[in-house]
């Protein structure tokens, strides 16, 4: 309503002078003006329309501040509101009145949701009578009475998630007379269902292959877990043997395998195994710096630490923290970070690389990754002292 | 720098970025990678030193780096 008070100004010079006669008029006769109103509203005597009208006034000045707004013009600019009230000016002239043709309630109903809407509305109004404009505004004060009827309608979606809960039943019953049906059809939800209807033994191997399995067998689990349910002893001792058969490549797990037995994998599920079994090769590396394995299962070594080192303490001393050492643990992050970085790098020129239709990383890729990371004119110095490296270190 | 030190690692650079792109690497290519590492390194090193400096510490610490690395790596992709 603020909004629409401060709207209708543009079209009003004098936007204060001419708002305080209209209410003045209003309160001093309110036979005039209000007899609509007053119809509406079931003041019915005078009295009961001068303590509507000064209700009325009260409301407005509790609904719109920014009548104390305009006075000082600094608030004004601090609010955001102060933008868009100058969009709305700009856009009120040049845009249609579409909806003015619509009826008074119609326009009750924008004046809620569209305040652009409402204001073409309310300068429509405005154009018509004054009278007229002075019994819109009750009216868009009417509209909190209206709004209940909006919430009402609101009221309805809940009402459509009762709905949703009663198709969660309707699913719920189909799949119960599913399983009641012959066995050997597994769903994920009805797996504790089915063991009702299977021997007990069925649960233990269908731990079994997960306790015993390799890490090379874990992509193969789910697809087995489907008969599994329904299995017999055949298919147990065909998933053993497989399972034998797998671990053996694995010469480090076979001793571990054997001798705790399967009460004590339990704990350690699939995935600790699988990172057992990936963690081998790294451990490896981080006791003797070298021999990693790419993703492409290529072998390399990681830069060494001693050249890491060193630029490490030249950039930080760069960097302001004077001559202080690089702890162990400091390296150990740098030399992470390094591979990272070397690993992050390679996919880059390959993509780039790729992408040329090369197999080779050409010194145009490197130059267009560069590009793209946006090497700054202030690492200049530094391009010219590595190139000169790069040169006495070729022709060395 | 002592004169029969290597000025930077050049068959390793190669190998690292062979392994990692499972592509051949043409002459010239492993200098411009150092160049960049160099580069990433001193960018590391400098949000780590602005990093343990806020935090009030001497040196520069693993916790750090290891906070500045993701940001690093990330401004250094292509």
């Amino acid at each position: 309503m603020a909004s629409n008070a401060d709207r209708a100004l543009p079209s009003t010079p004098g936007a204060a002078a001419a708002k305080t006669p209209n209410r003045r008029a209003r309160s001093a006769d309110p036979n005039s003006a209000r007899q609509s109103a007053s119809a509406r509203r079931g003041g019915a005597t005078p009295h009961g329309r001068a303590a509507f009208a000064a209700l009325q006034k009260r409301r407005t000045a509790l609904f719109t501040p920014g009548k104390e707004r305009r006075r000082s013009i600094r608030d004004q600019r601090e609010t955001p509101r102060d933008p868009l009230r100058a969009l709305s000016r700009l856009l009120a002239p040049s845009s249609q009145a579409i909806h003015s043709s619509s009826s008074p309630s119609d326009s009750g109903a924008n004046n809620s949701s569209l305040p652009v809407v409402a204001e073409e509305d309310e300068s429509h109004n405005f154009d018509d009578d004054s009278d007229d404009f002075m019994i819109e505004r009750p009216r868009l004060s009417l509209n909190l009475r209206e709004d209940d009827d909006d919430e009402y309608s609101e009221l309805k979606p809940p009402r459509l998630s009762g709905l949703e809960d009663y198709t969660a039943q309707s699913i719920e019953l189909p799949r119960r007379a599913i399983s009641e049906l012959p066995p050997g059809r597994p769903s994920l939800g009805s797996v504790g269902r089915e063991s009702d209807y299977h021997d007990p033994p069925e649960e233990s191997t269908f731990a079994m292959p997960a306790v015993e399995s390799s890490p090379a067998r874990e992509p193969m689990f789910l697809e087995d877990s489907e008969p599994m349910v329904g299995m017999e002893d055949g298919m147990d001792m065909d998933m053993g043997d497989e399972n034998e058969n797998e671990n053996e490549p694995f010469g480090l797990m076979d001793s571990d395998n054997d001798s705790p037995g399967p009460d004590h994998r339990p704990e350690d599920t699939m995935l600790s195994l699988i990172t057992d079994q990936r963690a081998q090769s790294p451990q490896n590396a981080r006791k003797k710096p070298g021999k990693k394995i790419s993703k492409h299962g290529i072998e390399y070594k990681s830069l060494p630490q001693g050249v890491v080192k060193r630029l490490a303490t030249t950039f930080a001393k760069t960097a302001g923290m004077g001559k202080a050492k690089i702890s162990p643990d400091t390296l150990d992050a740098i030399m992470q970070a390094t591979d990272w970085f070397m690993e992050q790098l390679g996919d880059d020129l390959q993509a780039y690389a790729k992408h040329a239709g090369r197999k080779t990383i050409d010194e145009s890729d490197m130059i267009t990754l560069m590009r793209s990371i946006g090497v700054q004119a202030t690492s200049n110095k530094l391009v010219h002292y590595t190139i000169r490296l790069g040169t006495t270190a070729s022709a060395a | 720098m002592a004169p029969g030190q290597k000025l930077y690692p050049r068959a390793t650079v190669r190998k690292i970025v062979k392994a990692h792109s499972k592509c051949n690497v043409s002459k010239n290519v492993d200098v411009m990678v150092f160049l960049d590492y160099v580069l990433f390194m001193q960018s590391l090193m400098k949000e780590a030193a602005i990093d343990s400096k806020q935090a009030g510490e001497r040196g520069v610490s693993a916790k750090s780096i290891k906070k500045v690395t993701a940001d690093t790596l990330a401004k250094f992709k292509g």
